[in-house]
């Protein structure tokens, strides 16, 4: 039975088993590496990473502490974004042919990676609720990242659904 | 005429050390374009252990509202539950609870 019957992600047995065509595994592959690049060297000029470290206090009365919120926990949020990409390369790369088959702990290390990736496109994107999954043109300046943005949205819904299945 | 006692040197805490009393902390989840209804919802269930029918009025909260109050409790702890949702890419701060 070909994808198309299936859902991209679905419960089976005790995990979960993905099943993407080669073409949409290499893209997923590609974008958490290039997901690590930007986590690991980071343009401090670069606002892509604006959504990834969020300020924890908003009040203005409370400037300090967002200033010692983030000076102990943006290591932990890198730790953890880079150990959950690790999560999703090791499954991943145990893949079988067009298969891979994730436990409960991998499929949500992927479901935040993939999360992660659409925070950094979507802040590029500057997308707004007025967003229309595939509304994008295709002849748009940035059509390639809407296409990017929207087939990452659509697997997360899935996951989403899988996971709660 | 009495004699005045003659003045003492009392310790003053500087503000930075002068401890807050246990003032209750509110976590709010903000509105964004970018985190899926779907995802904030099992985010709030997942974290927190909400039923999906508490988690889906949250997310609805936050959807229509701008924003909602998702837990409370110390600072620490709100920081920590801050720290998870960011965790997530959901949009949460923290504030005291004024109300």
């Amino acid at each position: 039975m070909g994808r198309k019957e299936r859902p991209p992600i679905e419960r089976h047995g005790g995990g979960f088993r993905f099943n993407l065509d080669l073409e949409e595994r290499e893209m997923v592959h590609r974008l958490m590496g290039e997901m690590r690049s930007l986590l690991e060297d980071p343009d401090d000029s670069d606002g892509r990473l604006r959504r990834i470290y969020p300020k924890a206090y908003h009040q203005d009365g409370d400037a300090a502490l967002d200033v010692e919120y983030q000076r102990l926990m943006r290591e932990e949020i890198l730790a953890s974004r880079l150990k959950g990409l690790d999560a999703v390369d090791e499954f991943m790369a145990a893949a079988a042919g067009d298969r891979a088959t994730a436990t409960e702990a991998q499929m949500m290390a992927f479901m935040q990676a993939l999360n992660g990736i659409r925070l950094v496109l979507g802040t590029l994107l500057d997308v707004d609720e007025q967003h229309d999954l595939g509304a994008v043109p295709e002849h748009h300046p940035m059509a390639g990242e809407y296409n990017l943005y929207d087939f990452l949205s659509w697997l997360l819904d899935w996951s989403v659904r899988a996971v709660q299945s | 005429m009495s004699i005045a006692p003659a003045p003492t040197i009392v310790d003053q805490p500087d503000q930075e050390t002068i401890v807050a009393p246990d003032t209750p902390w509110i976590v709010l989840v903000w509105n964004d374009p970018i985190n899926l209804m779907s995802y904030v919802t099992f985010v709030f269930q997942k974290l927190f252990g909400y039923s999906i029918e508490k988690a889906t009025s949250l997310m609805l909260d936050v959807h229509q509202k701008g924003r909602a109050v998702v837990s409370n409790g110390t600072r620490e702890k709100a920081e920590i539950d801050v720290f998870r949702l960011h965790e997530h890419g959901l949009w949460a701060t923290m504030q005291r609870d004024d109300a």
